[in-house]
């Protein structure tokens, strides 16, 4: 059940991405429309795998990667959805879609995965409460990035004076996007690594816990503050803020994702 | 029954031949018209770029001289000047008909007969021109029924090409790019520096977009308060620019001068004091802004050669785009064409129809008195006899009512008008 429900959304996902493409390759304001309709239709199938997940597991493993790359996507999705009710921003379902749609089927290969191991601590909330924030934070921190992406490519059309596709997104919208996604990421991200700091802390699952992990989490955290504390204290803005949202999201991805894998 | 239209357009005539033509109330004039024996249906296009009539008539040739005659006099032709070549009128109106006329309709309403191909307002003054004709009458079925398939052709081309994508004009190119900058452009501030024709031409459109918050500073403050009063906007001198440039998001720079207006050291101070970005439009020769700026974070410069490069790069795709509209516009002039045929075949349909019923009628009436028959078999027989009849007509009827091309249309209603006799004058036998 949860497998074809995430595999329905992983399909859906990447039918708007598609759609995205198609309207900003043909500058069609149809496929724009299309790319979002099947977005929401994925977000809301991708809810109801999400529901049956809790239902089925109590409590849920979400801090198994699987589980936690499938929320990140939904919450990244909902996030652009809401996003999408503001500004003129359905290119990002080009960036955004195709994204969420490797998260949910690397997830829909894995899950439900009843090999896991229960954690040690599990009974408190702490690691679920830990996985939850932490991986909504890289949410909004992805679409930050992505927004950031999207924003250099889009100035270095304009000030190259080459012909920028209508549809893409408007320089200033891409800006706030970059600039609400990192304040609000790093809120839920400090909630996150704040978590886990308490649950490490401890003494009982202090010898199961990844050292590395623990180290590069707190690393990007600092990363991260750095980052909003140039854009938010030091009035940084434009390309270089984007540059910063990229490369933030890229370190903050190795030392979350890339450790846990390589872990 | 022919469609034929008359006109002159850009392309033949000059703009004071087209002036001298150009109607703003045509519906006197074509009740007028569709009032004489040679014309029974007409639209009258009058724009700036054109002035044309479409007509429908059962004499076409009759129809062709009413027409020219229509343009010389009524429309004042005859006292429009002559062109710089010293061309007469009738050498700049173009005469077209049937399917050819149907097509120029249909290219017309979908702007790619436009001297600005994928203009939108041709497809408005066309509904209006179809809206008076029909109010003084001159509008019948088959032209509205044109006119309907024009609109609908243009709303076909717009959907399925990208003919009306892209802004050609220089102004309407630094709007566009305005709002890849900006996402809210009404509520951002344009700054103008200069008060010449240039700048008047951008504010309006700038205006247009819904632009609120406009200043002019100019070297003469008298030129900036003239424009900024007509503009609604705010005067200013040129002295006070730097300190300006701090609340603008758009700067648009048409002034005369050798020295830049806007220097490097200048709009980096002035980003220093903003948050949001900066769009410099410099449409000044010399140019009024130091080609560096560009390369400062959050400015985005272009002057009047982007623009026009830019401006013309969209005509070109306009123009490549009017291939696939022709051929939507050809499809739906032959769907239009079948129709119109279908409806030529009518009256030679009733004709067929009305020869066979008698035919049948008066052959039963002999056979009834000869045969003796009672009233049940007479019923039988009339009935019999109206199957055979049906069925033998039901093929060459179906072909008649057929789709097929215009011109083969008329060759088989000519065709079934000799054989089976509709011209002649009624036998004896068949009464």
């Amino acid at each position: 059940m949860i497998t074809d429900l995430l595999q329905i959304t992983a399909g859906l996902y990447l039918a708007a991405g598609l759609a995205a493409w198609v309207g900003v390759a043909l500058e069609s304001s149809r496929s724009m429309r299309i790319a979002v309709a099947v977005l929401t239709a994925g977000a809301f199938v991708h809810g109801g795998a999400f529901v049956a997940f809790h239902l089925e597991k109590k409590p849920p493993p979400l801090t198994d990667l699987p589980a936690a790359v499938s929320w990140m996507a939904l919450i990244a999705v909902i996030f652009l959805l809401v996003l999408l009710r503001r500004a003129r921003l359905a290119a990002l379902v080009g960036v955004v879609a195709p994204a969420a749609f490797v998260g949910v089927f690397f997830a829909a290969l894995r899950l439900p995965h009843p090999d896991a191991a229960p954690l040690v601590g599990s009974a408190s909330p702490l690691p679920h409460l830990h996985v939850l924030l932490a991986s909504m934070g890289l949410a909004f921190l992805g679409v930050a990035g992505v927004a950031g992406g999207l924003f250099l490519l889009v100035d270095r059309g304009l000030k190259r004076h080459r012909r920028v596709r209508s549809r893409w997104p408007s320089l200033e919208a891409l800006d706030r996007v970059n600039r609400v996604a990192l304040a609000v990421g790093f809120l839920l991200l400090t909630l996150g690594v704040a978590t886990g700091v308490l649950w490490v802390a401890s003494a009982s699952v202090r010898e199961s816990t990844s050292k590395a992990h623990e180290i590069w989490s707190v690393l990007a955290w600092a990363v991260y503050a750095v980052l909003v504390a140039a854009r938010f204290g030091g009035h940084q803005r434009g390309r270089r803020a984007a540059v910063a949202a990229v490369a933030g999201f890229a370190f903050l991805f190795f030392a979350v994702i890339g450790v846990s894998l390589l872990g | 029954m022919k469609v034929v239209l008359l006109g002159l357009n850009h392309r033949t005539a000059p703009v004071e031949v087209r002036e001298r033509l150009a109607v703003a109330e045509p519906g006197p004039l074509l009740a007028k018209l569709v009032a004489t024996e040679e014309i029974e249906e007409a639209v009258l296009i009058s724009t700036c770029n054109r002035v044309e009539v479409v007509a429908l008539t059962r004499r076409p040739e009759a129809a062709w001289l009413r027409l020219h005659s229509f343009f010389r006099h009524e429309l004042g032709g005859d006292a429009a000047p002559a062109g710089e070549d010293g061309r007469a009128l009738d050498d700049m109106l173009y005469d077209l008909h049937d399917a050819n006329a149907m097509r120029h309709v249909l290219r017309v309403a979908s702007s790619i007969d436009s001297m600005v191909v994928g203009e939108s307002q041709i497809l408005g003054q066309m509904k209006e021109a179809y809206r008076v004709a029909r109010e003084a009458g001159a509008c019948g079925a088959i032209l509205t029924r044109l006119f309907d398939c024009a609109f609908a052709t243009a709303k076909r081309v717009r959907r399925e090409t990208r003919i009306a994508e892209g802004s050609v004009s220089v102004a309407r190119v630094a709007v566009d790019l305005a709002r890849q900058i900006f996402e809210d452009l009404p509520e951002k501030s344009v700054l103008l520096i200069g008060a010449g024709e240039m700048i008047e031409i951008a504010l309006e459109a700038l205006r247009q977009d819904g632009l609120a918050a406009v200043r002019v500073a100019n070297r003469t403050r008298a030129h900036a308060m003239e424009l900024a009063e007509r503009f609604d906007a705010s005067p200013h001198g040129l002295e006070e620019i730097p300190a300006l440039l701090q609340r603008s998001d758009m700067v648009l720079s048409c002034i005369g001068g050798d020295a830049p207006i806007l220097s490097v050291p200048m709009v980096r101070a002035a980003l220093r004091e903003r948050s949001s970005p900066l769009f410099v439009i410099d449409i000044g020769v010399p140019r009024n802004v130091d080609p560096a700026v560009n390369d400062l974070d959050g400015v985005y410069l272009y002057d009047l050669d982007d623009l026009a490069e830019a401006a013309a790069a969209n005509a070109e795709e306009r123009r490549r785009e009017t291939v696939r509209a022709e051929a939507i516009v050809l499809e739906e002039q032959q769907r239009f064409d079948g129709w119109l045929a279908a409806l030529e075949a009518v009256p030679t349909i009733r004709d067929l129809k009305s020869r066979a019923e008698s035919i049948r009628a008066a052959e039963i009436k002999k056979a009834a008195g000869r045969l003796g028959l009672d009233e049940a078999q007479r019923e039988g027989v009339e009935a019999l006899t109206r199957a055979i009849v049906n069925k033998l007509l039901h093929v060459p009827v179906s072909r008649l009512r057929g789709q097929a091309e215009r011109e083969q249309a008329f060759a088989q209603l000519e065709v079934a008008r000799i054989l089976f006799g509709l011209d002649d004058l009624p036998s004896d036998d068949d009464e």
